[in-house]
C-alpha cells in the first residue's frame, strides 16, 4: 500500500476540491422541485383530485341510495358520512362505474338546481344571511377595532380583547349548543330576563319572527372578534410616521382615514371581509345545532341543504353539483375582492 | 414666527434618561440644528417640541405660551419625517394642498398662491401633477416639505430628512432646503447626526450628547473653538488630536509634541491636570527644520479626498493625524523623518475629562 504524506494529500485536495454532495443537490435543478413537491402533491392530493372527483360526480345521477348500485351493508349502518366516502371512491374506479346513470343531459343535476324552488329559497335566505352578518360584523368590528386601536392606554384593555376574542375560539358545536340553552323558552336566561322585566318568554329558536334573528345574532356574537382582529391588524399596518404626519397636518378623521389608513391597512380589512363572506356563506354547523333548518325552513341554509343531499340523502350527484355552484360563487367572491383591491391599479392603467 | 423654549425638560424612558433637564431656546426666525450622535435625545427632544412625546417634567413654549398641554394639532407646527410621508393616491400639487383644505379660512386664491410658492421654492413645478406614488425617495421629501411649507406653520421641524434619500438627491434636497430656509426664515430645528449637513444649513448648532445640550453656537465658532473634548472629536473628519492626563507645573505642561514647555492660560490655567487638543488640519508638517516643530516620523498616509491626505505621524508614543495638501503629502513616505509644529494658537486646552475616541 502506498503511504501518502499530509503534504500529498493536503495538494490533492486544493487540486481535486472534494464536492460536497449536499452542496450539488443545492446547486441542482432538482433542488427546488424537491422544495415544491410535499406541498405540490398536499395540494394535488387533498385539493385538486378531490375538486376534479367533486366535478365529475356532478355530471352523474348517482345515489348510494339507489337500487341499481349495490352497497356495502354499512353505508346503512349508524355512520354513513364517512364510510360513503371510500365506498364512492370504490364505486367510481371499479365497473360499477357503469351503472352510475349519466343524467339525461350532462349538466341534469344543474338544471335540476336551478329549478328546485326549494333550493332558490336557501341561496335567498343563506345570500340574506351573508349581506346581514358580513355587513353587521364589518360594521361592528371595525368600529370597535377602532376604539380599541385609540385606547391604547386604557386599563384592562388587554384582559378586554382577550375576553372579547373569546366567542371566537370556541367551537361552533359549542357555541350553538351554549346559545340554545340560552335562548330556551323556559329555563334560558333570556327568557328568565324577558319574564323579569314582565315580558312574555319567547322561544326563538321555534319562533317564524325570532329564529333567523336569533342565529344570525349568535354568527355575529361569534366572529365580530374576528373582524375587530383585522381591524387592528390593518391599523397596525399602517407605519406610524404617516399617523404623525396626519396629525400635523391638522388633516380631519375623514381625511386621515381615506389618505392615511385606507391605503396601507385595505388589504387586511379586505381579506377579513373576503373571508368572512367565504365563512359565512358555509355556515352549516350552527343552523343545524340550533335549528337544524326550522322553523319550517326559516333558517334552512344552502350549507345545510348541501349537507343533508350528501349525507342525509347519499345523492352524491346531486350534492357535487350544488358544491360545484357554492365552490363558483367562493371564486365568485375573491374576484370581487380583487377587484376592489386593483380598482386604482386598474384606472391608472387606462 | 416664534421662539421655542424648554426648560427643565426630562423624559425618562422606564431606566433610561433620554433627556436630563435641558434649558435652552431656538431663536425665532432661525435655522437651529440638533446635532449629536445616535441616542443623544435629539429626536426625543423635537418629539417633545412636536407634541408627539410627553416630557417627564420641564416646559416647553412657543413664545410666552406654555404647550404642554396642548396637542400637535394644537401647536400649528409643520414637521418633516425622516421617512418621506406622502399622502398615496394623489398628486404633487394635491398633496401639497390637502392640509390646506382643512383650514376653512383660507380662499381657494390663498391656497392656490401658497401652492405655486411651495413649488417653486423647492423647485417642483415640472412634477406638479405627478402621482406621488411614481417619484423616488428624494422628490417624495421635497413633496413632504413643500406641503410644510405651504401651511405656513409658526415652526418647523426636521427630523433627518436627507438621511432615506440616495446619494444623488441628497445634495439637491440640502440646496432646496437651504434655499426654503434663506427665503421664508421661519423659526426651523433640524434634528441630523450628520456634521456636514448641520454646518451647511443651520444657523447655529445646538450640540447634544448623552441627554444634554453641551454647546450651542454658531457652526464656525463651534467648530473652532469647541468647549468641550466631546464638541472637538465630534465635529472635523476626523476629529481633534487629543493628548490627555498632561500635568501642569509652573502653569505650563512638558509635551514631546513641543519643544518647550506649552503655558496654558485661559480658564483652565489653574488647573493640574489639562488635555490638549489640535485639529488635523492645523497641525503642520514639513521636511525642514523650523522654531516650535519637533522631529517626527510618518507612520501612515491615507487620502481623504482628492485633494488631501491624513497622514499619522508618531512622536515617541504620541500619535498625531494631520491633514496636509495633496502636493505634500504625495512627497512624504511612510517611515521618513519629518519635522511636525503645532501652532500654539491653533491648540485647544480642555479640562481633564476623559476623551473617549470612537471612530
Amino acid at each position: 500500500m502506498a503511504t501518502v504524506t499530509i503534504a500529498e494529500r493536503n495538494e490533492r485536495a486544493l487540486a481535486q476540491p472534494r464536492r460536497n454532495v449536499l452542496r450539488a443537490f443545492e446547486e441542482s435543478r432538482a433542488y427546488p422541485a424537491a422544495l415544491l413537491t410535499p406541498i405540490l402533491l398536499f395540494f394535488v392530493l387533498l385539493n385538486v383530485i378531490p375538486t376534479l372527483w367533486l366535478i365529475g360526480f356532478s355530471f352523474y345521477r348517482y345515489s348510494l341510495q339507489s337500487p341499481d348500485i349495490p352497497r356495502p351493508a354499512c353505508v346503512s349502518g349508524p355512520c354513513p358520512t364517512l364510510l360513503s366516502i371510500p365506498t364512492g371512491i370504490q364505486v367510481s374506479l371499479t365497473q360499477q362505474l357503469q351503472i352510475i346513470i349519466p343524467a339525461e343531459l350532462p349538466i341534469g343535476n344543474y338544471i335540476r338546481i336551478f329549478e328546485d324552488p326549494a333550493l332558490w329559497g336557501a341561496f335567498g335566505r343563506t345570500f340574506l344571511f351573508v349581506v346581514l352578518a358580513v355587513v353587521i360584523e364589518v360594521v361592528l368590528g371595525v368600529a370597535l377595532g377602532f376604539l380599541f386601536w385609540g385606547s391604547s392606554k386604557m386599563p384592562g384593555r388587554r384582559v378586554a380583547l382577550t375576553l372579547l376574542f373569546t366567542p371566537m375560539v370556541i367551537t361552533p358545536v359549542a357555541s350553538g349548543l351554549f346559545w340554545r340553552l340560552i335562548y330556551e323558552p323556559t329555563f334560558g336566561v333570556l327568557n328568565f330576563l324577558i319574564r323579569t322585566f314582565g315580558g312574555q318568554p319567547i322561544d326563538f329558536l321555534t319562533n317564524n319572527q325570532w329564529a333567523f334573528p336569533a342565529v344570525l345574532f349568535v354568527d355575529i356574537w361569534m366572529w365580530t372578534p374576528f373582524m375587530i382582529l383585522m381591524t387592528l391588524a390593518a391599523l397596525g399596518s399602517v407605519p406610524k410616521a404617516e399617523l404623525e404626519a396626519a396629525e400635523v397636518d391638522r388633516m380631519s378623521w375623514r381625511s386621515k382615514v381615506r389618505y392615511v389608513i385606507w391605503p396601507h391597512g385595505k388589504f387586511i380589512l379586505m381579506l377579513g371581509i373576503l373571508l368572512r363572506t367565504i365563512d359565512a356563506f358555509k355556515t352549516t354547523d350552527l343552523v343545524f345545532l340550533m335549528t337544524n333548518g326550522g322553523p319550517g325552513n326559516i333558517t334552512e341554509l344552502v350549507g345545510l341543504q348541501l349537507y343533508r343531499y350528501a349525507f342525509a340523502s347519499l345523492n352524491i350527484g346531486f350534492s357535487s353539483a350544488l358544491a360545484v355552484v357554492l365552490l363558483i360563487a367562493a371564486i365568485a367572491f375573491t374576484s370581487i375582492y380583487l377587484w376592489v383591491l386593483n380598482a386604482r391599479r386598474r384606472v391608472e392603467s387606462r | 414666527m416664534v421662539d421655542v423654549t424648554v426648560e427643565n425638560l426630562t423624559k425618562k424612558f422606564g431606566n433610561f434618561t433620554a433627556l436630563k433637564g435641558l434649558n435652552m431656546t431656538f431663536p425665532a426666525g432661525m435655522v437651529t440644528c440638533l446635532l449629536g450622535p445616535s441616542g443623544c435625545g435629539k429626536t426625543t427632544l423635537m418629539r417633545i417640541i412636536a407634541g408627539l412625546e410627553t416630557p417627564t417634567t420641564g416646559v416647553v413654549r412657543f413664545g410666552d405660551i406654555v404647550v404642554n398641554n396642548l396637542s400637535t394639532r394644537q401647536r400649528n407646527i409643520g414637521m418633516v419625517f425622516q421617512y418621506p410621508v406622502v399622502y398615496r393616491g394623489l398628486t404633487v400639487r394635491q398633496n401639497i394642498e390637502l392640509p390646506l383644505l382643512e383650514d376653512r379660512s383660507l380662499s381657494k386664491a390663498e391656497r392656490e398662491e401658497r401652492i405655486e410658492e411651495a413649488l417653486d421654492v423647492l423647485e417642483m413645478r415640472h412634477a406638479a401633477d405627478a402621482e406621488v406614488s411614481e417619484l423616488d425617495n428624494g422628490t417624495r421629501q421635497k413633496v413632504a416639505c413643500a406641503r410644510e411649507v405651504a401651511r405656513r406653520p409658526r415652526i418647523i421641524l426636521f427630523d433627518e430628512p436627507i438621511t432615506n434619500v440616495d446619494i444623488n438627491s441628497k445634495l439637491q434636497l440640502k440646496r432646496a432646503l437651504k434655499e426654503v430656509f434663506t427665503r421664508l426664515r421661519q423659526t426651523v430645528i433640524y434634528v441630523t447626526h450628520d456634521q456636514t449637513e448641520a454646518m451647511t444649513l443651520a444657523d447655529q448648532i445646538a450640540l447634544m450628547n448623552e441627554g444634554e445640550i453641551t454647546q450651542m453656537s454658531s457652526p464656525r465658532d463651534l467648530y473652532d473653538n469647541p468647549k468641550d473634548a466631546f464638541a472637538g472629536f465630534f465635529l472635523g473628519n476626523p476629529g481633534m488630536n487629543f493628548y490627555e492626563g498632561l500635568e501642569v507645573v509652573a502653569g505650563a505642561v512638558t509635551c514631546p509634541l513641543f519643544p518647550a514647555p506649552f503655558r496654558i492660560t485661559g480658564r483652565h490655567a489653574a488647573d493640574r491636570v489639562v488635555t490638549l487638543g489640535i485639529r488635523p488640519e492645523h497641525v503642520r508638517v514639513s521636511k525642514t527644520p523650523s522654531p516650535g516643530a519637533v522631529r517626527a516620523h510618518v507612520h501612515r498616509r491615507a487620502i481623504v479626498t482628492g485633494g488631501q491626505y491624513l497622514v499619522t505621524l508618531r512622536v515617541g508614543d504620541l500619535s498625531v493625524r494631520a491633514k496636509v495638501p495633496a502636493s505634500e503629502g504625495e512627497a512624504i513616505a511612510v517611515g521618513e523623518e519629518v519635522w511636525l509644529e503645532l501652532p500654539p494658537h491653533r491648540v485647544r486646552i480642555f479640562g481633564s475629562e476623559e476623551v473617549t475616541e470612537t471612530t
